[in-house]
């Protein structure tokens, strides 16, 4: 800003939106306690819809505005090499600690797997009961346990390998294109990709609404459900990170030499697919092994 | 590279000055800022402010335990808007006290102090720099922590069970924290944890990527200062642990709200799954909370000592061995769930290694000074102060790594003994030692150094009265998180409960010094230290202009690592 | 627990110093006396007020029973020391009733203690002479020395032989602490509930003891420690190796006690398991080591070791209690193995669970366990 700057770094001018943005993160999050407890009445009725809805709201404007101006600072010209390499530096460990975070899910996943708990499935009531201490423990410890019919692996859940795997290789075609000017190429990488996406989230809530076993009720189930659920959550935000880009395509942005914008997509895109990767073959292949087959 | 302090001209930035020290209106100065110092000082002030609550709390607890008996605990509660003549509710108030003192001071104190407060102030200038790599994200990262201690507020005036709050530990441990708490408090600590965290991991990325990208030109990894290699450690160790405990709390949510079983056996559910996760967070977390310390210790150490930092390459690898090592060494908090005896010996060994390259700092502190020409400025006490006490807290660590003597110690007084040595006495220490090193620089103002001085006498002499008795209490037997105990435990107790009234005195001089600075203290010069300090924001003004660094500083070829923090070369 | 309640009732009643004080204490309301709300779980209302109300079929069960006599004060060995008794006692750790104890008490005292000791001191001693010779007036001139590799490996290298030295006991008192008990070894096992024990003594025929803490009054009446003073012991023989089982009913518990260098969590879910044999007949207090909600700080555990047939008459005072060869004997009538052990010992997470999840701290449970009758 003011003055004799003499280097390529991105000074910036004071900003609103980190206020905004947490402020809202702690109104959403004081919103979900509300939600979670509205039967309790701890909190007035209803309260919490504004609460929360107030809290979203505030972070979608603030990841908006946020990016917006982002957007805008690249196309000025501010963003130098070296505010690229930045950005470049600040992608990377942020994927990196999405993979530790998902190192947390895998946990808990790899202990239930390898260290399954004795359960007791009541089929009238549709319920799980530990067995510890109890006679016939041992028999009953398996994983998946004795009562959950798992997903068939080499159905829908491999279509939707193939479907990632392939808008992988779209994305990179995109990317290509970018780097060789072809435009036209990106936009139809970019849409393909996208498409491929949406389909993958179809693919996956069609799913989800066929399992046989419930969200809670059991370490199979909520390790399954969280893990392949924060895979899913990533990649909707992938798919909307994808869709900005073509938004910014279409607006005649990026060039062939500058478009850190999409290749942190891109990216994040290949993180998200190889979560999936890792989740097919533990979770869906290894993890259902030998269980009974809805 | 430090060299820098005589080889930049420090006049160059004068004329710079004027339009660098343009500053933005009061709002949008302390509520928009993007600028590292300003989102330093805001950190440094709200750790003030959480480490006086913090620290109250501390000093209530410490009321109720100064003998045997009920004593306050019922007015706390009535306090709180509950029935302070229920029993349950007093028990419940105790745990809720615990759980908020750790989680202050460890979240909302120490992490923001060290690496919010004099990361965000030193790391850009030290490197020259002339702002954090991220000045937006800083921010966030700053009010989420905000948002974070506001949530954990709110959890106070909540249901949590058996009372209002959450009183779970810090550890928050399944499932007396899922099943064992009905009500919002507990749900509202998780997500303090989630804002404060999901702030560290974006501060963690604008550090990291600050220090590979933003070092003034010629300023090799080798040539940067010690406190600056402690920033980065401790970044990646916060971005590799911290997403880790957020999973983990989410799965506490989920299973408190969703009907998830990771932690309920009913289910097929691991109770020590969860520990598993918290401490592969936890432990490394006790050194997010101690190598920036370490880091300040460094730089201090050297500029009164009038010497370069004795062993500087094994200085930043003891670091970077202590932050690897810490990932795999989590278990020794988890002794008594019932580890197998293989697990245990791993985990003993494991643990029993991080002495090695703590001792190599330990040792190159004291070999800088050896052969110095020491000046006992209040910085200088304090940072030997840190050194001695660190050391017995450490000790102490090295008796609990052993899984068979910790069967007896495990969450006994021994364990809250050993760790306020490192953190109360450690970490605190070297935050205070840290805050007379720069506070001129910071604040253009004079602190008193008799102030400063007294300041740590009195809080020397207070913490060992307070904390070096639970030791005994601990090895007696005395179990962690009791509101009350058997009489036989009351003398040590109460030496330990006036131990803290004269730690209290200390904390009215520290109030009463800055107040000094602010009505009485002289104007500092650039490089008020002299001679030692020879990193690159002595080079600056105290306090530095607005924005620094416009033309950026260059470290020469001949300023090795070995005269890292040395004065010019012999030849220059 | 219906029959543990009646067996509790028992209890109560030949205490009949307790007796007296638990009368009172279930006519007094709870919020009136606060510290007798401390010894009584809520839900445990009912079971002192069902002692008060069948006091006939007590004196039945004593009179029956050759009357069994608890230990005093005098008996109690494991309990914290007194400042005001024993001021460097009180110091340290409590004197040793087991053997691993003494070992681990040995290591502390005659290695750790004193290697830390002298790091301190020596880390301490080095401050002070830098203080004194190197300050600015006695050393005007700093050197520039910040290299000195053999310094440098020695300051390495010894460290790692000082965590050798402690390494090699500290190995081997691990390796002590998981000896798997022997086949004979008797099976008790610690269920941790909000905010109690209860004793199960599985191999004496399944019968439960509640045990709650003692009101401040009830403490002091009966000469014991208040905090530490149960109404109910947890009676145990003496020398014999007990394979002590834990379990956390709602929250995790731990089940700690200091003289006896013992601590196990108790979390549900899993049972653990390690072997206890205690060397001296005396009465051992501990406590819940593990945060576990409002009245963590008030659910002491009392041990009453005893010799093997005094026990062995105890379990015989206890409904549904019956000594081993009881047990054996009745089988050998009934000619049907139901093997009461291995009913329990098929608990934990499972068998096949290996390494770190295994149900019962150290050997491998099933096998080590299932006792062949
Ligand atoms: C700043 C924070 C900090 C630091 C630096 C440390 C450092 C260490 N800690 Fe500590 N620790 C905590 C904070 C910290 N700890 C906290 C908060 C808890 C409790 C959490 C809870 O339950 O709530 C805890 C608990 C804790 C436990 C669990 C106890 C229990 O719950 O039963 C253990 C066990 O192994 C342990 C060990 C160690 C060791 C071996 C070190 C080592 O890193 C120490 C190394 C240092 C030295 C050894 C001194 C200097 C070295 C020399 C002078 C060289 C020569 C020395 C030798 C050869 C020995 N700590
Ligand atoms: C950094 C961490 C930290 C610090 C500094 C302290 C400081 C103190 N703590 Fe504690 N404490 C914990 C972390 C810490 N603690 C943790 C994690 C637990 C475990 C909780 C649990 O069981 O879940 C615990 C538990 C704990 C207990 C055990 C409770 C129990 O088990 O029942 C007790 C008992 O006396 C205690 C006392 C004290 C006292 C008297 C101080 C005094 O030293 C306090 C005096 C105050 C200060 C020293 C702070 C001053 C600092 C500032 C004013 C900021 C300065 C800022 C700048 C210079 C920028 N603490
Ligand atoms: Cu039970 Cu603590
Ligand atoms: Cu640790």
């Amino acid at each position: 800003m003011a003055g004799a700057k003499n280097h390529d770094y991105h000074i910036l001018d004071p900003d609103i939106w980190p206020f905004i943005g947490s402020m809202s993160a702690l109104t959403f999050t004081t919103g979900m306690v509300m939600y979670m407890h509205a039967d309790e009445a701890a909190f007035p009725e209803g309260l919490w819809r504004i609460v929360l809805g107030l809290g979203i709201a505030g972070l979608i404007a603030t990841f908006f505005g946020w990016f917006s101006k982002i957007v805008n600072e690249a196309q000025r010209g501010d963003h130098t090499p070296v505010v690229q390499l930045h950005m470049r530096y600040g992608m990377i460990l942020f994927i990196a600690s999405e993979v530790m975070f998902f190192v947390g899910w895998f946990w808990s996943w790899f202990d239930f797997a390898l260290f399954p708990a004795p359960l007791a499935y009541d089929s009238a009531a549709g319920l799980w009961s530990s067995l510890v201490g109890q006679e016939g423990a041992a028999a009953a410890a398996t994983f998946p346990p004795e009562g959950v019919h798992v997903l068939d692996a080499f159905d829908l859940p491999l279509l939707n390998t193939l479907i990632l795997l392939c808008s992988g290789t779209t994305v990179t075609w995109a990317h290509h294109c970018l780097i060789n000017g072809d435009r036209d190429g990106l936009k139809k990488g970019l849409w393909l990709t996208i498409g491929l996406g949406a389909l993958f989230s179809a693919v996956q809530a069609y799913e989800y609404s066929h399992a046989t076993f419930p969200f809670g009720g059991t370490n199979y189930s909520s390790a399954f459900y969280m893990a392949t659920g924060f895979h899913g959550f990533h990649v909707l935000v992938g798919t909307i990170f994808l869709i900005v880009c073509l938004r910014r395509t279409y607006l005649g942005h990026f060039t062939p030499r500058q478009h850190f914008g999409f290749e942190a997509a891109a990216w994040y895109w290949h993180f998200v697919d190889v979560v999936w990767l890792f989740l097919f073959i533990t979770v869906y292949v290894w993890g259902g092994w030998g269980a009974e087959v809805h | 590279m430090a060299t820098t302090a005589e080889g930049f001209d420090a006049h160059h930035e004068d004329h710079a000055h004027d339009h660098a020290d343009h500053k933005p209106g009061f709002f949008a100065r302390w509520f928009m800022s993007t600028n590292h110092k300003d989102i330093g000082t805001l950190y440094l002030i709200f750790a003030i402010i959480a480490g006086v609550i913090g620290g109250a709390i501390s000093g209530a607890m410490r009321a109720e335990l100064a003998a045997p008996g009920l004593q306050y605990l019922g007015t706390f509660v009535d306090l709180l808007g509950g029935d302070g003549s229920s029993f349950d509710q007093q028990g419940h108030m105790w745990n809720v006290l615990i759980t908020a003192h750790g989680l202050i001071m460890v979240f909302f104190m120490v992490m923001p102090a060290m690496i919010g407060g004099f990361g965000n102030w030193f790391v850009p200038l030290m490197i020259g720099a002339p702002d954090m790599a991220f000045p937006r994200m800083n921010n966030i990262s700053f009010w989420l922590t905000v948002a974070g201690f506001l949530s954990l507020l709110f959890s106070m005036f909540v249901p949590g069970g058996t009372g209002m709050g959450a009183g779970v530990g810090w550890t928050v441990y399944a499932p007396l924290s899922t099943s064992g708490s009905v009500g919002p408090a507990v749900d509202f600590a998780i997500f303090s944890l989630h804002l404060a965290g999901a702030g560290s991991i974006l501060g963690a990325t604008n550090f990291i990527t600050t220090i590979f990208n933003m070092r003034a030109p010629g300023m090799t990894l080798h040539k940067m200062p010690l406190f600056v290699w402690s920033v980065l450690v401790t970044a990646f160790l916060l971005l590799l642990a911290l997403p880790v405990l957020a999973a983990a709390i989410t799965m506490l949510l989920t299973d408190r709200n969703f009907g998830t079983t990771f932690f309920d056996p009913a289910g097929g559910g691991d109770p020590v799954l969860y520990q598993h996760l918290f401490w592969f967070f936890g432990h490394p977390e006790v050194y997010i909370m101690i190598l920036p310390g370490f880091g300040m210790i460094s730089q201090i150490v050297a500029t009164f000592s009038k010497k370069p930092v004795f062993g500087y390459l094994g200085m930043a690898y003891a670091m970077v061995a202590i932050g690897v090592v810490g990932f795999i060494v989590w278990a020794h908090h988890m002794y008594t769930v019932g580890l197998d005896v293989n697990t245990k010996m791993y985990f003993t060994a494991a643990t029993m290694v991080i002495a090695v390259p703590t001792g190599i700092k330990i040792f190159s502190w004291i070999a800088t000074m050896w052969g110095g020409s020491i000046e006992f400025k209040s910085p200088m006490v304090w940072a030997m102060g840190f050194i001695f006490l660190f050391t017995v807290g450490g000790v102490t660590g090295v008796v609990l790594a052993n899984g068979g003597i910790d069967d007896n110690l495990h969450d006994t007084y021994y364990v809250v003994a050993h760790f306020h040595y490192v953190l109360s006495l450690g970490a605190v220490t070297s935050m205070f030692a840290g805050w007379y090193y720069w506070f001129p620089k910071m604040f253009g103002r004079w602190h008193s150094e008799f102030l400063a001085h007294l300041h740590f006498w009195v809080f020397f002499v207070g913490v060992n009265v307070i904390f070096f008795p639970m030791h005994f209490l601990g090895l007696q037997g005395m179990a962690r998180r009791y509101p009350d105990y058997t009489a036989a435990f009351a003398y040590w107790n109460e030496i330990a409960t006036i131990g803290y009234m004269i730690m209290a005195v200390s904390i009215v001089i520290f109030f009463v010094n800055i107040l000094y600075a602010i009505f009485f203290g002289k104007k500092p010069e650039a490089n008020y230290w002299g001679e030692g300090a020879t990193t690159l924001e002595w080079s600056l003004s105290s306090p530095p202009p607005f924005h620094q660094f416009e033309t950026l500083p260059v470290i020469e070829e001949h300023h090795s690592a070995d005269d890292h923090i040395s004065p010019k070369p012999a030849n220059a | 627990m219906e029959s543990f309640e009646t067996m509790n009732f028992g209890a109560f009643a030949r205490k009949k110093l307790n007796f007296l004080a638990l009368l009172a204490l279930a006519v007094m309301s709870f919020t009136a006396v606060p510290q007798a709300a401390m010894a009584q779980d809520s839900e445990d209302v009912s079971l002192v007020e069902g002692a008060v109300a069948e006091p006939l079929e007590t004196t039945v069960t004593e009179a029956e029973a050759p009357g069994f006599e608890y230990y005093g004060p005098e008996m109690i060995k494991g309990q914290p020391v007194s400042s005001d008794e024993d001021l460097l006692g009180s110091m340290t750790f409590q004197p040793q009733y087991t053997d691993n104890g003494d070992y681990a008490l040995w290591m502390h005292d005659a290695i750790l203690m004193p290697i830390i000791t002298v790091i301190s001191l020596f880390v301490l001693g080095l401050l002070l002479w830098v203080v004194v010779r190197y300050n600015k007036r006695s050393n005007q001139v700093a050197s520039r020395t910040s290299h000195n590799t053999l310094i440098e490996v020695i300051w390495t290298v010894i460290p790692v032989l000082i965590l050798v030295v402690i390494a090699v006991p500290s190995i081997t008192l691990l390796a002590r602490q998981y000896q798997s008990p022997p086949e004979d070894a008797i099976t008790i096992k610690a269920n941790g509930y909000q905010w109690y024990w209860g004793y199960e003594y599985v191999d004496n025929g399944g019968f439960e003891v509640v045990s709650n803490m003692l009101s401040e009054e009830e403490a002091l009446d009966a000469g014991e420690p208040h905090q530490l003073a149960v109404d109910n012991r947890m009676v145990v023989p003496v020398g014999v190796p007990i394979r002590l089982q834990t379990f956390g009913a709602d929250v995790i518990h731990s089940f700690g006690i200091p003289s006896l260098w013992f601590k196990l969590d108790a979390v549900p879910g899993r049972i653990n398991e390690k072997m206890l044999t205690i060397t001296e007949p005396g009465i051992y207090y501990g406590q819940c080591m593990e945060l576990c909600g409002a009245r963590h700080g008030y659910m002491p555990i009392a041990i009453e070791a005893r010799p093997l047939d005094e026990f062995n008459a105890w379990v015989q005072s206890q409904p549904g209690g019956m000594t081993r060869a009881q047990i054996e004997a009745q089988e050998a009538g009934a000619a049907a193995p139901a093997g009461e052990d291995t009913v329990e010992v098929e608990g934990g997470r499972s068998p096949a669970s290996s390494a770190e999840d295994a149900p019962l701290a150290g050997e491998p449970p099933v096998d080590q366990a299932a006792p062949t009758t």
